[in-house]
């Protein structure tokens, strides 16, 4: 074959697929949803069974001083916030118009991105110090009943947790989440610098 | 606008403009169904139906472009069986070579190839892409000369 006459155009149209039938193409829709769902559900399952747990033992334990009122408001508040998050991480997307130009989607991918970057690592903070308060005021009233010994193993328990979630768990999470984001920043930039030539 | 006209005009340049940007059978397709499941989602909103090709094409590149991201995609096992199985292997050994060149390129140069190689006029292709019509020209250029070479050192 001569090189200089290789018919790109008609090579390219000689590839077929098949065609899913619309009926079968529209199912999947329901079962992306569906998935989709199943996800979100699950966290909020486990955030509504902690949360559920812990209004149990308000209720059943009457506690008499306000740290104690503080600190379940503070861990509640905790887990709302951070499940609240990680459900909007979604919609965002799912809002983005989906028919720019590829220069102005790439942009607007970008500027999500980041704002997630930021999101991910400022929020998971804020649950953290939040968490940790809550628990620390919480246990004001319980150890109040213990002889001081006790008291000391308790906070020393709960304060050894505490620091091995800031110091080991939480940057681990951060690095994760960040890993992960600035490996695709990176490659829509790459992406976005191939625009910019010339 | 009727979904099934689009879906039925469009499925197979769009599947090829994913199969030039992956050269993976399986993924290709499952890419051009999902911009085929926006396309269906948006469809009731789009007023411009005299550009609907140039509006279907954006959402599928830049579906492709998204890729990157991949967990927003199907699980593999729910194709159904008869399409995962058969696997439409193309008999064409240059056809093949074609998909594998056009997908080794950068990103964006395989979009903008395949959308020349589907006849697209090159100020949609600017509009689908985001930039120059000039920009564009030279681009489909330089990428042809690319191809052609490499077709040529793999001595056809």
């Amino acid at each position: 074959m001569d090189n200089n006459t290789i018919n790109f155009n008609e090579l390219w149209q000689g590839r077929t697929a098949n065609q899913l039938p619309t009926d079968e193409l529209l199912k999947k829709v329901n079962t992306f949803k569906t998935s989709n769902y199943i996800k979100i559900s699950l966290t909020t399952l486990a955030f509504s069974l902690t949360s559920f747990f812990i209004c149990w033992i308000w209720i059943s334990y009457h506690p008499q001083l306000v740290t104690t009122k503080l600190g379940i408001v503070l861990t509640l508040l905790s887990m709302a916030i951070y499940g609240f998050s990680l459900n909007q991480q979604y919609p965002l997307l799912k809002k983005m118009d989906k028919a720019n130009s590829n220069a102005e989607h790439l942009a607007n991918l970008l500027a999500l991105k980041k704002k997630q970057q930021f999101l991910q690592t400022t929020l998971l903070n804020v649950y953290f110090m939040m968490l940790s308060l809550g628990i620390g005021l919480y246990m004001i009233e319980p150890t109040g009943h213990m002889t001081l010994f006790w008291a000391i193993i308790a906070y020393g328990i709960t304060g050894v947790w505490i620091l091995f979630s800031w110091l080991y768990l939480r940057p681990r999470q951060i690095r994760k989440q960040q890993t992960k984001l600035n490996d695709i920043i990176g490659k829509f930039e790459n992406i976005q610098t191939q625009l910019n030539e010339e | 606008m009727v979904f099934e006209e689009v879906y039925k005009i469009y499925w197979q340049k769009i599947f090829r403009l994913c199969m030039g940007y992956t050269n993976d059978y399986e993924l290709a397709q499952d890419m051009a169904q999902e911009t085929f499941i926006i396309v269906w989602q948006q469809l009731p909103k789009f007023r411009n139906e005299a550009n609907v090709g140039t509006w279907i094409y954006k959402i599928a590149t830049n579906n492709c472009l998204r890729q990157i991201e991949n967990q927003n995609r199907f699980p593999k096992a729910e194709l159904p069986v008869n399409l995962a199985e058969e696997k439409q292997a193309t008999s064409e050994p240059q056809i093949k070579l074609l998909y594998t060149y056009i997908s080794e390129l950068p990103e964006t140069d395989r979009i903008i190839i395949s959308l020349e190689l589907e006849n697209i006029k090159q100020a949609e292709i600017a509009a689908i892409v985001g930039l120059s019509e000039a920009n564009i020209r030279v681009k489909i250029h330089r990428i042809k000369e690319k191809l052609t070479q490499k077709f040529r050192q793999n001595g056809q």
